[in-house]
């Protein structure tokens, strides 16, 4: 990745922290989910700053793919993840909702 | 012996009256559970004679009924029967569907629309849908019945108890099915008759289901 588009990945990285400091200043997230972000955007950073170390780790386990197409993939997986963890819990308030439902139906039967 | 019939309804208007009218002379106690129709399916139920509960919000098929389940165990009923609110099953049946468990044979008896009695299923119900439900049922679910989906069954109160629904929608007939096999109770299925109003669920409502068993299991 030439320089100046790992300059940009940082300052791109830099403004997603200082908003995650601003929404935590502000009270909008909690210490543990800005604690959360600040470890993402900094693995994030890492990752771009020592792009040719991943790419050079890769080679040595025997992988044809470069360091940017890992970490996209690796990206794609994580929000597949988020995104089942996602269903679960509305799942869950889906089945909460249903019983506050029923509960209201039992309650005042006509 | 005290037996309630829990009748689910959406924007049943149509039939409610019919269909209460038509279950009352063989149950002791009538219970719609109106899942918050936009029709006057609450107030025809009621003028019926029924007891009706109605959610505030709709929460589909499998949630009514677990409410009309709780209301009619409540409330001291011995059997409970569940009768769908569309007019497509046959109320005279039900003195055959509850005598297995009035006489201590059965603690679940399931209707079953293969066993022989007059129905007039869609083809593509009959020949694809129902054999593939037939399957999963069978090979996931380990569910040894000729119906995999009928809406028409009776419980005791142990039955009733040990098969609390948690799947809101459509998922709850194989619910209800896995949950008597793996009670241990004393299950037994009778031919019913069906008479189709409609075409009833799509095939998409198939994949429905086993998504939100799968979920169920997962989050369980």
């Amino acid at each position: 990745m030439p320089l100046l588009q790992q300059a940009v990945a940082l300052i791109i990285i830099i403004c997603f922290l200082f908003r995650a400091a601003v929404q935590k200043k502000k009270n909008e997230i909690s210490a543990t989910e800005f604690r959360l972000w600040l470890a993402f955007w900094l693995l994030a950073a890492l990752a771009v700053i020592f792009l040719k170390r991943i790419d050079q780790m890769l080679q040595a386990l025997g992988f044809s793919l470069s360091g940017i197409s890992f970490l996209f993939y690796l990206g794609v997986i994580a929000l597949f993840y988020l995104v089942f963890r996602l269903r679960l819990s509305l799942a869950k308030l889906d089945r909460q909702l249903t019983e506050i439902a029923r509960q209201i139906a039992l309650q005042h039967k006509k | 012996m005290k037996i309630a019939c829990v009748i689910p309804a959406w924007n049943e208007a149509k039939n409610i009256a019919k269909v209460i009218a038509d279950v009352r002379p063989y149950v002791q106690e009538t219970i719609v559970v109106d899942d918050c129709s936009s029709d006057d399916t609450a107030a025809l139920a009621g003028a019926a004679g029924a007891v009706v509960l109605r959610h505030p919000i709709n929460r589909g098929q499998g949630a009514a009924l677990q409410t009309g389940n709780d209301y009619a165990l409540a409330q001291g009923a011995e059997i409970i029967v569940h009768f769908d609110g569309d007019d497509q099953f046959r109320a005279t049946e039900i003195p055959a569907m509850t005598a297995p468990i009035a006489d201590d044979r059965a603690d679940i008896v399931f209707g079953s629309r293969f066993l022989g009695r007059q129905t007039n299923f869609p083809p593509l119900k009959r020949y694809l849908i129902m054999p593939l439900a037939k399957l999963f049922n069978r090979v996931f679910l380990g569910i040894q019945l000729s119906d995999p989906q009928c809406g028409f069954r009776a419980f005791n109160r142990r039955a009733a108890t040990a098969t609390k629904i948690m799947n809101r929608e459509w998922a709850h007939n194989s619910e209800i099915q896995s949950n008597a096999f793996r009670a241990g109770l004393r299950i037994m299925e009778l031919p019913v008759t069906v008479v189709y109003h409609r075409f009833g669920l799509p095939l998409s409502a198939g994949f429905q289901v086993i998504k939100d068993l799968l979920i169920h299991k997962i989050i369980k």
